[in-house]
């Protein structure tokens, strides 16, 4: 990591006397630096990953920094719109600071997306370092290349209300038939994840000649797009259709609010569920590589995947980790995960996004 | 010796205040133009330029290439770009349309969204007329208060908006409740009419206060000579106060059609991508990090927004130049009935609905959790307050009234300075006045972009490295999205004041710069108010700079805490959380503009 100068446009005497005032006095994004003999660890994430006391972001903090004498673990979220990864991607090309170390909450095709744009290498190869890579779910290793490795992973798949439906759909066939008819509530790939996963399955499912196809059908029988997961969700608790592409965790909130689980039942279309395992890396330019891998690593540790996929409403990527308390009753997991790997993804997935997101708003 | 001293007090005092007025005059409004345009430079075209400039770029060489192929794509351009891209087959194109019997003409991404953001338009023109109309005709006990409240549904997210207008008017809302009572029902889920409705909701406000900003100005002694010439009153109104209010309510409609052209979430969240719009398409592109695309569509949809602002300036100039003394009397919104009376009635009843029902069910919202009464969301509130690592809401809130603040002290001076600089005639002034408002023109999408690239990344100079962020920067850049609004809310009345006014003052013995303070200004004092409110709705409900800013991790805002709380993994898909934070932005936003317009009031009478 580049340590520079940094001055403060716009005065600085009028920036601090704002800043002063203006929050909780929060740290500054470049770090103190090797003073005391402490080094520190800058971890790029999104902000829900830190969020609270009970964030998987605040027990990697803990554990970790007590398990490395004179070490500081520090966040940093530079959220800046719908991708973390794209800022990197933009600092890397113009040539800024990176200014972190590791990189946690990647997913697959952003990882195509860092490849697409960059010659140079945004993060280092480091699969064969970790004691634990070897742990990660065969079924979940997306990166030939050994950069990105799952920490966890959700598993996409649509929610129905049994209560209202007549008979719950089985198969992606299923859902063309015409007494589904206006019921089915799915994202917009183009910004959601959720959205973005159930079109990759429906590729998995009609390959990339078929998937246009399917979606016609689909249209034919009126499926919504809408723009989050959140607002499809809105839609769909407030009974305006019966199913929604969703978490195959649902029954974990349903529950916890007390609700009728019936009315959020997880249906796994072709006794499959869609994988959306979320990766860590390591920047290629950390100045700090070893200490990075062995987070890396530590993230991967049974202990760990017993504890962060959990917290953050996901299932561990290793064959090591495991879910505890009522979150393990009511979490299900698909009988046959799949996910698109680099390799299926490399390529083609903009242009699959493209054509999908033309063929929905056919103006 | 005492009253020595205070003679030579007050002759060093007002020594002082000419020399003031002296510099502010050596300054002037030539000066903090300047001034603007030095933050605009920094804040926005600097930042933007290094993102549009991709549009006219191919491999690092000049070129038109990026905008041309968007132009002749007709997934953006319908029958238009085939048009472009072969001229030669245009009249052979239109006999075989007229041969299969003009059939819908396919218009594209771009003509849809021009589509939407007129029936958007005519929807805020529809509700927002009247409501203005109701305040500036009637006197009701809290017609101030009602005024004030009109800007708040501004600053509320589209997500809050989405979960209002679903529980409100949705398949199973409260309103087909009531409408099921006399064995009806609509069913206007994932349709046009929520889309419009919901875009309605939020810039009917627009038109209201612009309109109302405009006559409160109208000089009320032209309607009584023309009456006493024998004009019946409906013919005075006509002939006398339209012409005056009109440049004012036409601003209003220009930038509501500017917003609904550009408008994003709100029509996703509810109407889904069937009725995506040109923002996004940029959106999607951008995030795939498509740049030239992005870019492309960015210039092709900020010109079509400046052309309609040039075009706008033209007529803005011909308001007439009739200087308000006296405004037009208030008749008693209570009272016997008559047709006028009912018919407001009938208004506030609509308005009810519109505006009060989906707040009304955020709040409710926000109440309830799994379907039964519960404070578990306030709760919630409390344990991110109390706890460590996430989103303080005091914070947020005490973030958003600073900033908005301070965005409004600089946007004042800049709208005012930049009114009154473009004003008059002449297409080089209207040329630069559409240009300044680019603002409100150029794509949030791509502002962001330009201000992570331009701001955040910064620049090497002479060694060091320049970088902008943190809360000088994000007052800066509400300052720069909210000032449009002031220059369009003044510029109106600023061209009615008549020069003769200002002439006497002068001859009296005033520099320009006292002149403008104590004859100008006064005069344009309610579009001042007016742009101030906008401002300051602009800067609170401001997300896409805002989030980009941010960088010291504290300084979030009421929006960026919404939005970190329904991303919350704890909280699942729910939007209870988030809705009590809506709820707290609703509360603290109209506390606010209830006190900032009271004081504004006071100055403005």
């Amino acid at each position: 990591m580049r340590r520079r100068h940094y001055l403060r446009a716009a005065g600085a005497t009028a920036a601090v006397a704002l800043a002063g005032c203006a929050g909780d006095g929060g740290e500054t994004t470049t770090t103190a630096g090797t003073a005391s003999g402490t080094r520190t660890l800058t971890v790029a994430t999104y902000p829900s990953f830190v969020d609270g006391d009970g964030s998987p972001g605040a027990w990697l903090k803990r554990e970790f920094e007590a398990a490395h004498d004179g070490v500081a673990v520090e966040w940093t979220t530079p959220s800046s719109g719908s991708s973390n990864v794209a800022e990197y991607v933009q600092r890397k090309r113009r040539g800024a600071a990176i200014d972190a170390d590791v990189y946690v909450g990647l997913n697959t095709d952003e990882l195509v997306l860092i490849d697409r744009e960059l010659d140079a290498s945004l993060f280092a190869a480091i699969g064969d370092d970790l004691s634990h890579a070897g742990d990660v779910r065969e079924e979940l290793i997306v990166d030939p290349e050994g950069r990105a490795l799952p920490y966890d992973t959700g598993y996409i798949t649509p929610v129905v209300d049994a209560t209202t439906l007549d008979a719950v759909p089985e198969t992606f066939d299923d859902l063309l038939d015409s007494r589904y008819r206006g019921d089915l509530l799915t994202e917009n790939a183009q910004s959601s994840d959720t959205g973005k996963a159930f079109l990759l399955h429906t590729i998995h499912e009609k390959g990339g000649d078929g998937y246009l196809d399917y979606w016609r059908g689909l249209l034919d029988n009126d499926v919504r797009v809408l723009d989050t997961w959140q607002a499809a969700y809105n839609a769909y608790t407030a009974g305006e259709a019966p199913m929604v592409v969703s978490y195959s965790n649902d029954q974990v909130y349903a529950a916890n609010e007390g609700r009728d689980l019936d009315a959020y039942e997880v249906v796994f279309l072709n006794d499959e569920g869609y994988a959306n395992p979320e990766s860590t890396a390591v920047f290629a330019d950390s100045d700090v590589p070893d200490l990075a891998r062995s987070f890396v690593d530590f993230v991967l540790s049974p202990a760990a995947q017993d504890v962060v996929p959990q917290r953050n409403y996901q299932f561990p990527a290793t064959t090591t980790g495991s879910l505890s308390g009522t979150y393990a009753e009511y979490a299900k997991t698909p009988p046959t995960p799949v996910t698109l790997t680099y390799d299926d993804l490399a390529g083609h997935v903009s242009e699959w996004v493209e054509q999908w997101s033309r063929l929905i708003a056919q103006h | 010796m005492v009253p020595t001293d205070r003679t030579a007090l007050s002759r060093r005092l007002d020594g002082a205040r000419t020399h003031a007025a002296g510099v502010a005059d050596a300054i002037g409004a030539r000066g903090a133009f300047l001034a603007t345009c030095c933050v605009l430079l920094v804040v926005f075209y600097y930042p933007v330029g290094t993102v549009l400039v991709a549009a006219f770029t191919r491999g690092g060489d000049p070129s038109l290439a990026p905008l041309w192929a968007t132009l002749t794509d007709p997934f953006y351009f319908g029958a238009l770009a085939g048009a472009l891209a072969d001229p030669a087959s245009v009249p052979g194109a239109i006999a075989e349309w007229a041969e299969a019997g003009f059939p819908a003409v396919r218009t594209g991404l771009f003509g849809f969204t021009a589509f939407l953001a007129l029936l958007g338009t005519a929807g805020a023109v529809a509700v927002g007329l009247p409501g203005a109309y109701v305040l500036a005709r009637y006197e009701f006990p809290g017609r101030e208060t009602v005024r004030s409240l009109t800007v708040v549904p501004f600053v509320l997210p589209a997500i809050m908006v989405a979960v209002g207008f679903t529980t409100m008017f949705g398949t199973n809302g409260a309103l087909n409740d009531v409408l099921s009572l006399v064995g009806l029902s609509v069913d206007v889920a994932f349709g046009l009419p929520i889309v419009v409705a919901a875009l309605t909701f939020y810039n009917a406000p627009l038109v209201t206060r612009f309109v109302v900003a405009a006559t409160e100005t109208v000089d009320v002694r032209a309607v009584e000579t023309a009456r006493t010439l024998g004009a019946p009153r409906w013919r005075a109104v006509v002939d006398v106060v339209v012409p005056q209010v009109l440049p004012s309510f036409l601003a209003g409609v220009l930038i509501v059609f500017v917003f609904d052209f550009m408008a994003f979430p709100i029509v996703l969240a509810l109407g889904g991508l069937r009725l995506a719009t040109v923002e996004v398409w940029i959106y999607s592109l951008a995030s795939d990090l498509r740049i030239p695309e992005a870019a492309s569509l960015a210039v092709l949809e900020a010109a079509i927004t400046l052309a309609l602002t040039y075009v706008y300036l033209r007529v803005e100039r011909r308001g007439g130049r009739d200087t308000a003394t006296a405004s037009v009397p208030r008749v008693p919104l209570l009272g016997p009935p008559s047709a006028g009376r009912l018919l407001a009635l009938a208004y506030a009843c609509i308005a009810l609905v519109l505006y009060v029902g989906p707040l009304a069910s955020m709040v409710a919202e926000s109440l309830t959790r799994g379907g039964s009464l519960s404070a578990a969301n306030y709760a919630f509130l409390l344990a991110q307050q109390l706890g460590s690592g996430g989103a303080r809401p005091t914070v947020a809130v005490s973030n958003s009234l600073l900033f908005a603040v301070g965005a409004v002290a600089l946007a004042v001076p800049m709208g005012v300075s930049v009114a009154v600089v473009t004003g008059g005639e002449g297409r080089l002034r209207r040329l630069s006045g559409a240009l300044l408002m680019a603002p409100l023109a150029v794509s949030g999408v791509v502002t962001g972009i330009g201000l992570l690239r331009g701001l955040v990344f910064g620049v090497d100079l002479f060694g060091y490295h320049l970088a902008v962020t943190g809360p000088v920067a994000i007052v800066a850049a509400h300052a720069v999205g909210g000032y449009p609004f002031v220059v369009r809310n003044v510029a109106p009345l600023l061209a009615r004041v008549e020069d003769d006014l200002v002439a006497a003052a002068r001859t009296l013995g005033a520099g320009p710069t006292r002149a403008f303070r104590d004859v100008t200004l006064p005069l344009v004092a309610p579009g001042v108010v007016a742009g101030a409110a906008f401002a300051f709705a602009i800067s609170v409900g401001e997300f896409n700079a805002t989030i980009v800013l941010a960088r010291d991790g504290a300084s979030y805002t009421m929006p960026i805490a919404l939005e970190r709380y329904l991303s919350n993994p704890s909280v699942g898909p729910y939007l209870g959380p988030a809705a009590a934070m809506g709820t707290v932005l609703l509360v603290v936003t109209a506390a606010s503009f209830v006190v900032v317009e009271r004081l504004g009031g006071r100055w403005e009478r």
